[in-house]
């Protein structure tokens, strides 16, 4: 009987080719979730999808839009709050 | 609204929120803005007119930009020009990769041995003889004894 870790679906599965040849299965740790929009909800584009250790090697150019708000806030929502505040001025 | 010397809000891209001034008008879409942000080409929906005007000539300079906005108290954006820097030169990867096998067979190297004296060679030739001499067994000590 395979150990319960393994029996369980909260590690994904990778098929892995081994320097043997061989191919084999892997357990690794899932992936977090979406970033999203901080205002409307709205899935985040040219956002990074990955665990903290690859993140920390990676630039920040790489991990989100570079405007104001970028990976906080939609470009929508963004641009919304920056038109009201121009037009408060 | 939009005219040579109107000041805007930047709404899109990496200056959103910068306050820029438009310097000329290309068409009927497009114009070129400066001063807070970057000197650019900008689509007209991506500008958020404010009221102010300011006397601007067409295509002016960045200078004279970063003055007028002084006057307002706004900091122009500074582009410093790249300095020139030489080109590094490329090492043959063979002889990146020889380079540190050399320091790998000096550190292998063992230490160079003291050289040794008269005295202390005579010490151990009586040692080594010591560990010849057999040892005297039980039986013979016995047979000594009688």
């Amino acid at each position: 009987m395979p150990q319960p870790y393994k029996r369980s679906r909260s590690l994904r599965r990778v098929y892995v080719k081994v320097p043997g040849g061989k191919t084999k299965l892997h357990y690794r740790k899932r992936k977090p979730g979406k970033a999203k929009c901080g205002s409307c909800g709205a899935i985040l584009k040219g956002t990074l999808r990955e665990r903290p250790n690859k993140m920390s090697n990676l630039p920040k150019t790489k991990k989100r839009p570079e405007r104001p708000y970028g990976g906080n806030l939609c470009s929508k929502c963004m641009r919304i709050l920056i038109v009201k505040r121009a037009r408060s001025l | 609204m939009i005219e040579i010397g109107r000041l805007c809000v930047k709404t899109a891209g990496r200056d959103a929120g910068l306050k820029c001034v438009i310097v000329d008008i290309l068409d009927n879409k497009f114009v070129l803005i400066d001063g807070e942000t970057r000197r650019r080409k900008c689509n007209i929906l991506h500008l958020e007119p404010l009221k102010d005007v300011i006397k601007v000539k067409k295509n002016a300079s960045h200078e004279d930009i970063r003055k007028e906005f002084e006057k307002l108290g706004l900091k122009a954006m500074d582009t410093k020009p790249k300095q020139k820097t030489e080109r590094p030169v490329k090492q043959n990867k063979r002889e990146l990769k020889e380079e540190p096998k050399k320091k790998k067979a000096d550190a292998k190297k063992p230490a160079k041995r003291e050289k040794e004296t008269e005295s202390g060679i005579e010490e151990k030739i009586g040692a080594l003889e010591e560990k010849k001499k057999p040892k005297k067994s039980a039986k013979n000590a016995k047979q000594e004894k009688k």
